[in-house]
């Protein structure tokens, strides 16, 4: 291939194509974040003992994690997770995949900003990735890099700068990809998609990228500086007036990163929510209940997203109105995820569930989601929070939610969404297998943590055994690591039936899942949207058509008044019965 | 299982071995506890604490405060909620999956005013119950304990304790028997925390470096010591014992080595084994030496 014909193939602004770069991101970081969960893992079960097989990368101590080595794995575990791994495969891959096609538009509003979005997110993953080779090692402050520590009095060295812009270079990405989204969703929606006939996920990808385009500015001030600090000479980070006569203070920055990195969860989650609301009514063959209670529930949830996050600081010296006013907003964005929770159950309720991989992806969701949601109740309240800040229960409450059901949530959408992508059909049963297993495993493996972080085993500690308190937990600690090991070898089944499809997989329908949305129902270059996203088992297409489902933009040979969503009352009157 | 480096045998085999082996009293007070009265100030802190406990013992760490109590009842009863919350979920999942699975009967619609209205009512109710249960809980926990520091401040006994976190250590001042910060016999001890049982203890923690987190596990006591600022916290110890301090933030490569220990005595132990430390305290003065001379004007809110 010639160079400019390379260029040309790199360089693309076809969202599908876009789409497709960031899938393999997202699935390289996914792979290198999760072998340092491991690393993670195999520590709490044998502190300090050697790696079988990691002697190459930590000659000196003959493959053991030394305690610097093992900063810097639990600080980029959760980097490369949450902005190289997770985030790119919500937005970048499924979100450029399918906001486009589902609202009508065959473009985003801004192709050339996908595709240089996409760049600064490759630039920024190849520098966390040069960060492992410099001297002094990669970053180790933590994610959350709070300074003073991950100052270079604390910190040196070039990693934990590298690292820095890395942050600054994905953070490009995803305010881009969060404008476009929010644009094209405004702006290019086919005539006739309504908000109201909006799929469900196209909401979530929409108030999430509302949120992107709020919050990461945030980020980027703090962190740019953060790098000030660290290459400059700045103090805005560095211990108050006294030490140094400026007014440099560390709390602001801890107050900047969470005012970013508690919308940055629902940032997380919120596609997914999207998916498994639209996923249980596609495969409940139903439409979903009190779509718009559920709209409005995550609309909520978004608004609320930002005034809440200091419960992340209980334990910093807040001021008591700070600390009170802060548990009350947290407590209450639990209201309208009960409300959202509450109509996903609706809607199996009376339906005719199929359980297809992506319909038990996103009861695995679901479920995840459920016991993260449920587990954080306490962590927002600042008594119950004082013993648990800083366990391993926050651990395993955010794994749950942000990791666990963000990650299911990514393979519901890869195993419904991927004949559309690839053309081809992934195995089913391999599907189904690897996502039972990945969801049984995530419940025993942060299970696993909750519990130790319950009887007080404290975050990011090399060897917790130190502590006589936690002395007793090795045991409980071993159990998990042996169901991480499980979970990561769980993931081979995905792998297989990847390769296996897209070596020899056999063409996919057009439509297998057989439901109405845009993505799936071509309607041609200028689709008129008739009705809404879940218009499935209705009576006069069953009728007239012969099928249970229609597509949005899809004509009814027999004009019968469209009521227009999909809460209609007459329906309810069959529903009755 | 092959022993752990790091690991002394009796934990190991503790932790296979549910009893407690441990030499540590549970809990009691009497005259065999660790750094009893006679001890004196430079002695080795306790090498045995907190009992140890077994491998499955998946509760809360023992609780040695006199108000920790009140978390862990408040914790029990959101437990129960979570529990309920857990099992209507997984029960509905379950029914809903095997009941509708297939099922030829579909009701085509988004649910009925009468159903929206059953789920806002049902999120309001359990939103309502759990969340208003952990907020008034929660709420009385601070009026009366965490924010209230009329206690200790209007308690004649209670002992003032300030600490200076750094990589790596707890290092804590006492004001010594004259009761005033920065004289002579200032007591300062390192990772050795000393405070009497049954007396308030408040503690007010900076620190010099990089932002530590101050953790005394069986007294629910939580907090951040954070360069450029003065934090304070306290607490009282039910009864005498030995229990760990653990720093719970991340404060670079040997954070997990930031473990002190806490010893509750008897009031009069407490006070001989000040008295003696400031008196060793004052020979042992050093005008020079600047290091030494940290600590603040002690200030009450």
């Amino acid at each position: 291939m010639k160079p400019g014909a390379l260029l040309k193939s790199l360089w693309t602004t076809d969202p599908q194509r876009v789409a497709r770069q960031y899938l393999w991101g997202g699935f390289l970081f996914l792979l290198v974040g999760g072998l340092l969960a491991m690393l993670i893992r195999f520590q709490w079960a044998w502190p300090g003992q050697p790696v079988p097989g990691l002697a190459w990368a930590l000659p000196e101590s003959k493959g053991a994690l030394t305690p610097p080595a093992y900063t810097a794995v639990f600080t980029m575990h959760g980097l490369l997770m949450i902005f190289f791994a997770v985030t790119p495969l919500l937005f970048g891959a499924l979100g450029h995949f399918v906001l486009p096609l589902a609202i009508g538009s065959r473009q985003m509003a801004f192709p050339r900003l996908s595709a240089f979005g996409f760049w600064a997110y490759a630039v920024g993953g190849a520098l966390m990735l040069a960060s492992f080779g410099v001297r002094l090692g990669a970053a180790s402050a933590g994610w959350t890099s709070y300074p003073p520590l991950s100052t270079p009095a604390f910190t040196p060295g070039l990693g934990q700068t590298l690292v820095t812009v890395a942050v600054l270079c994905v953070g490009v990405s995803a305010f881009l990809y969060g404008l476009n989204f929010v644009v094209t969703v405004v702006r290019c929606r086919a005539p006739g998609m309504t908000w109201g006939r909006l799929p469900l996920v196209v909401w979530g990808l929409f108030y999430g990228a509302v949120l992107n385009v709020l919050f990461v500015p945030v980020l980027a001030a703090a962190t740019g500086l953060l790098l000030l600090d660290r290459v400059a000479g700045t103090q805005f980070f560095i211990a108050g007036a006294a030490a140094v006569g400026g007014g440099g203070d560390p709390v602001v920055y801890q107050h900047l990163f969470w005012l970013f990195g508690h919308p940055e969860v629902y940032i997380l989650i919120l596609p997914a929510w999207g998916m498994v609301g639209d996923f249980v009514a596609y495969f409940s063959r139903k439409p979903a209940h009190g779509y718009r209670l559920t709209a409005g529930a995550m609309g909520a949830v978004t608004a609320l997203s930002g005034a809440v996050y200091a419960h992340h600081l209980f334990t910093s010296g807040m001021a008591p109105v700070l600390g009170r006013t802060f548990m009350v907003l947290t407590l209450l964005i639990s209201l309208p995820a009960e409300v959202m929770f509450l109509n996903w159950l609706m809607t199996l309720w009376r339906g005719s569930v199929r359980l297809t991989s992506p319909m038990l992806a996103a009861l695995a969701t679901m479920v995840v989601f459920g016991l993260g949601g449920i587990t954080g109740l306490a962590l927002g309240a600042v008594a119950t929070d004082v013993p648990l800040h800083g366990t391993l229960w926050v651990v395993g409450h955010f794994h749950l939610t942000m990791g666990a059901a963000s990650f299911l949530a990514v393979f519901a959408g890869l195993y419904f969404w991927f004949p559309r992508m690839y053309g081809r059909s992934l195995h089913e049963g391999l599907a189904k297998a690897h996502v039972l297993s990945s969801a049984v495993l995530f419940i025993a493996v942060f299970g696993g943590q909750l519990a130790a972080g319950y009887a007080g085993q404290l975050r990011r500690l090399y060897d917790p055994y130190q502590y006589t308190f936690l002395a007793h937990l090795l045991t409980l600690n071993r159990w998990t690591t042996w169901a991480a090991f499980l979970l990561g070898t769980a993931q081979l089944l995905f792998v297989v039936n990847l390769v296996r499809t897209l070596g020899w997989g056999r063409a996919a329908e057009p439509n297998p899942w057989r439901v109405g949305t845009l993505e799936w129902t071509d309607a041609g270059p200028s689709p008129v949207v008739l009705r809404g996203p879940h218009e499935l088992s209705q009576l006069e297409v069953q009728e007239q058509l012969g099928r249970d489902w229609i597509g949005q933009a899809e004509v009814l040979p027999v004009a019968v008044p469209v009521k227009g969503t999909t809460e209609s009352e007459a329906a309810g009157v069959e529903g009755a019965g | 299982m092959k022993p752990v480096p790091g690991l002394p045998l009796p934990v190991l085999l503790a932790s296979v071995s549910a009893p407690s082996v441990s030499a540590a009293p549970l809990g009691t007070s009497g005259p065999a506890q660790p750094g009893a009265s006679t001890a004196p100030p430079d002695a080795q802190a306790p090498l045995a604490v907190a009992p140890v406990r077994g491998a499955w013992t998946l509760s809360l760490p023992e609780n040695a405060s006199a108000h920790g109590g009140r978390i862990d009842a408040l914790l029990a009863s959101s437990h129960r909620f979570e529990l309920a919350l857990a099992a209507v979920m997984f029960g509905w999942l379950l029914v809903a999956v095997v009941r509708f699975r297939n099922a030829r009967r579909v009701s085509p619609d988004g649910g009925t005013r009468r159903s929206r209205a059953w789920v806002l009512g049902l999120a309001l109710g359990v939103f309502g119950v759990v969340d208003g249960t952990l907020f008034l809980g929660s709420e009385g926990y601070l009026r009366d304990v965490l924010w209230n520091f009329r206690v200790p401040a209007e308690d004649p006994r209670t002992v003032r304790i300030q600490i200076n976190a750094h990589q790596w250590s707890w290092e804590a001042r006492y004001a010594g028997q004259d009761g005033a910060f920065g004289t002579k016999d200032d007591v300062v001890t390192w990772n050795d925390l000393r405070v009497p049982a049954g007396v308030p203890v408040w503690v007010q923690l900076v620190s010099t470096d990089v932002v530590h987190g101050f953790s005394l596990p069986a007294f629910r006591v939580k907090l951040d010591a954070i360069p450029g600022r003065v934090n304070q916290t306290w607490f009282q110890a039910a009864r005498e014992g030995a229990w760990e301090a653990a720093c719970y933030q991340h404060c670079g490569t040997s954070h997990y080595r930031m473990r002190g220990i806490l010893t509750a005595l008897s009031p009069e132990a407490y006070a001989s084994w000040l008295h003696e430390a400031g008196r060793q305290a004052v020979q042992a003065y050093d005008p020079d030496d600047a290091a030494a001379h940290w600590g603040w004007v002690w200030r009450t809110p």
